[in-house]
């Protein structure tokens, strides 16, 4: 392991401790212990799935799959209204549609002449709509409902001790996968056509990459909802790469970069009275903001003032 | 060096089993995509131990061609072998060298892990490469010179030096053909030539089928030549001679003949 990875794992397992300890002692209430303790879950799994979204450049597709869990959380609370199936938890349907839509995002149109950016804008907004829709014919007497604003946007009232251990087990599966996989995923993301050549079987690994974005995001809507989970997913990843020269450092660094901007997201939150999910998801994208500017004080001066010649 | 033994022990389990096969064969063959022909009736003979050059305009069914043998796309008729095998089987023989343009310049990834990869096509379901694995790699990247530059990130290479690394990762794989895909393009002509002196040092142990369109450097190294644009011409010296021309390659003549090359490319006529 090199010095800047030694570092980071020190920052990121002081970080993990800090909170522990926190919620251990502190006296918060259990909700805001609890949102600590997602946060932490959340950052172990997005910067590891994250950092193959961001190599393989699919941000765009994975957004599709998030916003594709809001028609299934719709579709559960109608199942339990309409048919009293109250076993039928938002969370399946969620993770019903998310896989949904990555078999069909991974079934190659491009060779039959359909557009992948097509088929993912289609994905997103027929998600979205049969999500209003099937939560227009709930009946609101017969279920708990969540509110759709809670689910777009997340809501740490929503995190129970059920949703943690969700979380936890999503995560195990995970690394188990990314561990065992990790050398074809790396293939796979660097350079299809020599995956192909090697004998993978590049349909199945690539699906596979999405099934793992897909219970990513099932993790993440926990805290920061639907529409923002794209911003754990990529953020941490994308300003890890900007610094990280191989695939696993990379990891490290966006679960470092994670932990640290959602627990002080978390803070600020308390701190501010503000909903915690924004206020992660807008400290990651102003650091990002910030690490572009600072690349572009650095390396792009040069390149920009040669074009502009 | 290590890498120099391991080639020539393989050297000599190919004189034993010197089948009547040649390295690569094609017959018949035409190919493309979306029923739309690129290349048509095309048969070629690779014979082990060559040093095979096909030079071709862009666009002339080079790709199409490299496809083909390496299985990736199917022919719409004719029949592929690579070492006697069809191509799905034959291909783990193959080390392929894709070309330059196809790879992320900003992927996280030191050139000893591009090494490794080329061994992926040897299965297993332990999560890591075997000792065996890592030291086809470090043979590989000795045999081209990177050794020293194991962990540095592959961005951060000139082209040549890139080149090699991307030649030795198709080289960890212990090949008996080599498959080069404009290997020299955004290469410096320095580093040309030098990778160029590699290729002839490696086709003492492999055979070595390369396609580009740039003409000049090929002629000077390989001891047999084709020309294809949709279809093919061949001709058992590195010699263009004016059928290639005609039929083959619209490429002006003074072109080609342009530049000291060390011997005549085009035949009196």
């Amino acid at each position: 392991m090199r010095h800047e990875e030694k570092v980071l794992a020190v920052i990121a397992a002081a970080t993990i401790l800090v909170i522990l300890a926190l919620v251990s002692f502190s006296g918060y209430y259990s909700f805001i212990n609890r949102m600590f303790l997602a946060g932490i879950l959340a950052s172990l799994v997005c910067g590891v799935v994250g950092t193959f979204v961001v190599v393989r450049r699919v941000v765009f597709m994975s957004d599709a799959i998030a916003h594709s869990t809001f028609g299934g959380i719709g579709l559960a609370f109608l199942l339990q209204s309409a048919l009293g199936w109250l076993w039928f938890d938002p969370m399946l349907g969620a993770a019903l549609f998310a896989l949904g839509a990555a078999v069909i995002l991974s079934m190659g149109w491009t060779r039959l002449s359909v557009r992948e950016d097509s088929v993912i804008g289609v994905l997103w907004v027929i998600g979205m709509a049969l999500g209003v829709l099937f939560y227009s014919l709930v009946d609101p007497r017969k279920v708990s409902l969540i509110s759709p604003e809670s689910i777009l946007f997340g809501s740490i009232l929503l995190i129970s001790e059920e949703t943690l251990w969700m979380m936890l087990a999503i995560l195990v599966a995970i690394y188990v996968v990314v561990f065992f996989l990790f050398r074809d995923l790396q293939i796979l993301t660097f350079d299809e056509e020599h995956a192909r050549i090697s004998g993978l079987n590049v349909p199945l690994i690539n699906f596979i990459l999405l099934a793992l974005i897909a219970f990513t995001i099932i993790a993440l809507i926990q805290l920061v909802g639907v529409i923002l989970a794209i911003a754990m997913l990529t953020i941490p990843a994308a300003i890890a790469g900007t610094f990280t020269d191989s695939l696993k450092s990379m990891m490290l660094s966006a679960v470092t970069v994670s932990l640290v901007l959602t627990a002080a997201g978390s803070f600020a939150a308390i701190a501010m009275d503000t909903p915690p999910g924004a206020t992660i998801v807008i400290l990651m994208g102003a650091v990002f903001i910030a690490v572009m500017l600072v690349r572009l004080r650095t390396h792009g001066g040069g390149a920009a003032a040669r074009k502009g010649a | 060096m290590g890498a120099e033994h391991s080639f020539q022990e393989r050297g000599a389990k190919r004189s034993r089993s010197a089948m009547d096969e040649p390295a690569i064969s094609l017959r018949d063959v035409t190919a493309g995509y979306d029923g739309r022909p690129t290349i048509e009736a095309i048969t070629l003979e690779v014979e082990e131990g060559d040093f095979y050059g096909i030079i071709g305009p862009n666009g002339g069914g080079k790709s199409t061609l490299l496809k083909v043998i390496l299985g990736l796309i199917a022919p719409m008729k004719g029949a592929v072998r690579i070492m006697g095998l069809p191509p799905e089987e034959g291909r783990r023989h193959i080390g392929y060298l894709p070309q330059y343009a196809d790879y992320d310049k900003v992927y996280p990834i030191s050139v000893w892990d591009v090494a490794l990869m080329g061994r992926r096509s040897r299965r297993g379901i332990s999560p890591w490469y075997s000792s065996e694995d890592r030291r086809a790699a470090e043979e590989a990247l000795d045999a081209v010179n990177m050794l020293d530059h194991r962990e540095r990130n592959i961005g951060k290479l000139s082209g040549g030096q890139r080149q090699r690394v991307f030649i030795a990762r198709a080289l960890a794989s212990r090949p008996k053909i080599l498959l080069l895909d404009e290997p020299t393009a955004s290469v410096d002509p320095e580093g040309q030539e030098s990778i160029f002196a590699l290729f002839s040092e490696l086709n003492k142990e492999m055979t070595i089928l390369l396609v580009s369109h740039d003409v000049g450097m090929i002629t000077t190294h390989v001891n047999k030549l084709a020309c294809i644009n949709r279809t093919i011409v061949t001709h058992d010296e590195p010699v263009i001679t004016p059928e290639m021309l005609q039929k083959g390659y619209s490429c002006p003549v003074d072109l080609i003949a342009h530049g000291d090359v060390p011997h005549r490319m085009l035949r009196n006529h």
